[in-house]
């Protein structure tokens, strides 16, 4: 059993711990989570440190016999994409977990159960190169996200749970049948074997489609977003991190390992229209997020606007802005992550999230405040923090393919730094006139260990970005050569 | 057979064991219910006669069957003594056991079957070759006898709540099988009307067994009307077929239409006609009128069994005829029958969505589930009759799964089972919420459930043989369904239970049953080799 099938494993254990030993107090419940995906980071940082970042390819393969009658396997590798993915997953999971210890009291058992097989098969998703069994975790991710929206959300969580799970599981579907049609002429779901085949350009236009139903959907490319501003408001906290930080990366991991390669002379041809949905998405999410009332409604919408930036990189089909865009969503996991569960701290303190309440609160709460500030100015992309190193290239490799969306784009950043600030001015600055306002405690101890690892992160990624652009560029490379545009294009000095 | 046991000359016994045993317990259990509570009068002399039967089996050089003979007739008896007044006690046990015993015959004969050629297995014909025991229907005798096994107990504590623990439910239930089963053997026309009626007749009786419930009673006269109707129909088919062809054998049958050219006209309405009076038993849209009617006014355990095994037999009949007899105007009813199974998804999915009762929605979600086993059938290759198998075992499964599950809500209520009924249900009852969410998750085709793999293998079948478009119907049908499914959970799980909160009733046995179904669901969901390898080789044995 190598470290890739150990990391989905712990969670996978700890998940049936839960499950079946009844008589854990609360205490146990949260040390067994809290172990479980502990134990799983330090697999991953295990599977790290036995990768070989100067090869490009697929390795540490594991493969076991699935379903002989259909050729199927439980195969597992990475590449530098997939790693830096699994990564941010197994490191923000234990913190997610920390953060609703205080959150969460009812059915907490169950709450964590949930997580844990969500990071196991996010984990597999990322990992799979069995592309059957691809999209089978890939849908499996729908359930427990839709448990932890539906049972512990906020009051409309009935209705933002079920959009959610139809939203995704019809774009899953689509997927679906343009899996089997491509086992049907590959004769095995291996994903070396859908390398090699020779697919008409009409196929590939359909497959292509069916494809991105499943990814832009979880992205989400506007106009399927709908379901996520939704989502992202009725989640509890725990759910928010998680969604934003790593559910909407399956998304664009897919493009990057399925629709790009798989497709190319589709995802050419398409190019150009993924790019002006991107750049539509970006100005959207950016303009919505500013007339949000509801501070986790305005994070959620900067959300359908980074992760427009994603796409417009991956699509900008360049070395520089794909790459980017990798390191993007690594980023954006980071400090919407931190985001949400700063909003989540702020909302336990004082039951509502609507920035009109608050004002002045920089005087009562400082360490939040300051906490709040750095993590704003990583989202909005201030060069020095991770946001720039992940933005400013996609739009330097963007203008080389497509000038005009790079500067559409850039007002995205220019509209993030408003709403963003002003949001920051209206909760913390101005005078301290309500009693409320004057009541409210700052961060616990416990608050601030949480959120300490990420804003640590996102200044070092920030500084010194290149072990992360070392690990993701290799792949990169491999998945535009297969993709049919091998252009290498590099920066004099520039972002990195 | 090499290994038949008591040699009657033009007769092979063996080839229909489990339904011998099946329908001698029947006949002893129908006198069980006449002895007025001394059912020891009856069940003495039938085990007796059953021991002897089996020493003189195994004497013979047949061990298996003349063990499972001794075995079934004995523990009838045994739970005579054990209960000596309690003729519905005996009576399930006996059902029981003749299901256990039929499904050990089964594997029996499978693995004789196996082993004996080699894995290459000759179809054999039984009975003047009015019988053919192929892959198909040992299929069916596996999949109608566990049927029965399973929703006898699920059943028991249901109908004694009901007060409808009449004695005649347990007979009845063992003949339909027999029927099912022999239609899914049936070989030639004659008997597959004869099996048809057989279990038709018994189950208008079984859907009418609350006597006192008007609702039963309108499920029993519509379910009679209507399967009369149909079955007029198909025996007119039939009859433009015996015109068309000078013969009532389906292999003769095929062979003629695949030559003869002349009584094209005739065949073609007598196609029609069959294809009407069979998608009347499987329930495919517009032949779907009576499911929903005859679903919610049968007893719920009634229900559970005619969805699980009248689909599994109507299947059988379906494939063998078309399969067999018609292959040659493949290009006529390929696509009618796909128009029939898009129409199915499609209607049975959007009503679906519109209903408050539970067992109408499951009513008309098994109008959807027969339209996809439908795309298997089109298919018209191995792997898409390994595929319908596949799905047809898996749907009986997770019904039985789902039934059970509402069984034990509706014996605390006492009433129909609607939407407001099972809110908070994950609170009030975990664990059935659980197993009830299994059940509607693999119906819905989520991963990691058999209903996923099911819909996999038949998507997978229909696109190999181009029907593309059938596919893609199919995935819009799922969504939709998916959202049927997923507000019974939402019910369940996401609401917070209310004053008279439902407490289910069920005792260990039930909650033991369920407990295996639910396993199985998730076991053939995560690793589903086994039962695949198994259709996929039961496939490529039809006749």
């Amino acid at each position: 059993m190598g470290m890739i099938t150990v990391t989905i494993l712990l969670p996978v254990i700890g998940a049936v711990l839960l499950a079946v030993v009844r008589s854990l107090t609360v205490k146990q419940v949260q040390t067994v989570a809290f172990g479980a995906t502990v134990a799983a980071f330090v697999a991953s940082l295990v599977l790290l440190s036995q990768f070989d970042r100067t090869n490009p390819n697929l390795q540490l393969t594991e493969a076991a016999n699935w379903i002989p009658a259909v050729n199927a396997q439980i195969a597992f590798a990475v590449d530098g994409i997939s790693l830096a993915l699994i990564l941010l997953t197994t490191f923000l999971t234990p913190l997610v977990l920390l953060a609703s210890t205080s959150s969460i009291t009812d059915r907490f058992r169950g709450y964590a159960a949930a997580f844990l097989l969500l990071e196991a098969a996010v984990i597999a998703v990322f990992a799979a190169t069995d592309i059957l069994l691809f999209a089978v975790v890939f849908e499996l991710t729908i359930v427990p996200m839709y448990l932890i929206i539906g049972i512990w959300g906020g009051a409309n969580r009935r209705y933002a749970a079920v959009k959610f799970f139809l939203y995704t599981l019809a774009g899953g579907l689509a997927m679906l049948v343009a899996i089997v049609y491509l086992y049907t002429k590959a004769g095995s779901f291996a994903y070396a074997d859908m390398l090699q085949l020779d697919l008409t350009l009409s196929e590939q236009r359909w497959l292509f489609f069916a494809f991105l139903a499943a990814f832009a959907v979880k992205i989400p490319i506007w106009p399927v977003h709908t379901w996520l501003p939704d989502a992202h408001t009725e989640a509890p906290t725990g759910g928010s991190v998680f969604l934003a930080g790593v559910l909407l990366k399956l998304g664009a991991f897919g493009v990057l390992r399925y629709l790009l390669p798989l497709f190319a002379d589709a995802t050419r041809l398409y190019a150009p229209w993924l790019v002006g949905f991107a750049v539509v998405g970006i100005l959207y999410g950016a303009i919505v997020a500013l007339m949000q009332s509801d501070v986790k409604k305005l994070v959620a919408y900067s959300s359908v606007s980074h992760m427009g930036f994603v796409v417009l990189g991956t699509f900008a089909l360049n070395t520089t802005a794909t790459s980017a865009s990798v390191v993007q969503m690594v980023n954006h996991g980071l400090s919407t992550g931190a985001l949400f569960l700063l909003i989540g701290f702020l909302y336990e303190r004082r039951h509502t999230r609507q920035i009109a309440a608050f004002g002045g609160l920089g005087a009562a709460v400082p360490v939040l405040a300051g906490f709040w500030l750095i993590v704003s100015l990583s989202s909005l992309a201030l060069p020095g923090l991770n946001g720039f190193v992940g933005e400013f290239p996609i739009l330097m490799g963007t203008f080389a393919s497509y000038p005009t969306a790079a500067v559409l784009a850039s007002f995205g950043a220019v509209l993030a730094a408003l709403y963003l600030l002003w949001a920051y001015q209206r909760i913390f600055h101005g005078p301290l006139v309500s009693d409320e306002n004057r009541a409210t405690p700052d961060m616990t101890r416990r608050e601030i260990g949480i959120i300490t690892p990420l804003v640590a992160l996102i200044i070092a990624i920030g500084i010194y970005p290149s072990p992360l652009f070392n690990l993701v560029e290799p792949s990169v490379e491999r998945v535009l050569i297969e993709t049919g545009v091998g252009e290498t294009m590099t920066l004099g000095g520039g972002a990195r | 057979m090499n290994s038949s046991d008591i040699q009657i000359p033009d007769v092979i016994w063996s080839a229909f064991a489990p339904e011998l045993l099946v329908t001698a317990i029947a006949l002893a259990l129908l006198l069980v219910a006449i002895t007025r509570g001394q059912t020891l009068r009856v069940t003495g002399p039938v085990a007796a006669l059953g021991v002897g039967t089996g020493i003189a089996l195994i004497v013979a050089g047949s061990a298996v069957a003349g063990v499972v003979t001794a075995v079934v007739t004995a523990s009838l008896a045994g739970a005579s003594v054990l209960y000596p007044r309690r003729a519905s006690i005996v009576q399930a046990v006996g059902a029981v056991g003749a299901a256990a015993g039929a499904l050990a015959l089964t594997v029996w004969q499978f693995t004789s079957v196996v082993t004996n050629d080699v894995g290459v297995f000759t179809p054999q014909g039984a009975f003047f070759d009015s019988l053919a025991n192929d892959g198909l229907a040992l299929f069916a005798r596996f999949t109608v006898y566990l049927v029965v096994l399973i929703v006898i107990p699920l059943g028991y504590g249901y109908m004694r709540d009901r007060e409808l623990n009449r004695a005649e439910v347990e007979p009845l239930v063992l003949f339909a099988a027999v029927g099912m089963v022999a239609l899914a053997t049936a070989n030639d026309f004659i008997t597959v009307f004869v099996a048809l009626e057989v279990f038709s007749l018994a189950l208008y009786v079984l859907a009418g067994s609350a006597r006192r419930d008007r609702r039963s009673q309108e499920a029993s006269l519509k379910y009679f009307i209507l399967g009369a109707v149909a079955s007029a129909i198909l025996l007119y088919g039939m009859a433009l077929i015996y015109v068309a062809t000078g013969t009532l054998a389906l292999p003769v049958i095929g062979d003629i239409l695949g030559i003869a050219v002349t009584n094209r006209t005739v065949a073609l309405f007598g196609i029609a006609l069959i294809t009407v009076g069979v998608t009347f038993k499987v329930a495919l849209v517009p032949f779907h009128l009576w499911v929903a009617d005859v679903y919610q006014g049968a007893p719920s355990n009634i229900t559970a069994f005619m969805a699980a095994a009248t689909k599994v037999a109507g299947f059988a009949l379906l494939l063998r005829i078309y399969l067999v007899a018609f292959p040659a105007f493949v290009d006529v009813w390929a696509p009618v029958l796909a128009v029939l199974a898009a129409a199915s998804m499609l209607y049975g999915a959007y009503v679906a969505v519109s209903q408050h009762d539970l067992v109408r929605m499951m009513a008309y979600s098994s109008i959807t589930h027969a339209g996809y086993v439908t795309i298997g059938v089109v298919a018209v290759t191995d792997t898409g009759l390994a595929s319908v198998m596949f799905y047809l075992f898996t749907y009986a499964l997770t019904t039985l799964l789902t039934f059970g599950a509402l069984i034990a809500i509706e014996r605390s209520r006492r009433g129909e089972v609607t939407l407001n009924t099972i809110v908070g249900l994950g609170r009030t009852d975990p664990w059935l919420a659980a197993m009830l969410s299994v059940g509607l998750l693999s119906l819905a085709g989520v991963p990691l459930t058999a209903g996923f793999i099911g819909k996999f293998m038949v998507f997978r079948a229909g696109i190999e043989s181009g029907w593309l478009w059938l596919v893609i119907i199919g995935v819009l049908s799922s969504v939709v369904a998916a959202y049927f499914y997923l507000r019974i959970a939402g019910m369940m799980f996401l609401n917070e239970p209310v004053n008279d909160a439902v407490r289910p009733a069920y005792g260990q046995v039930m909650r033991v049953v369920i407990s295996l179904a639910a396993v199985a669901v998730i076991v053939i969901g995560v690793l589903p080799s086994a039962i695949l390898d198994m259709a996929d080789t039961l496939a490529v044995m039809l006749r």
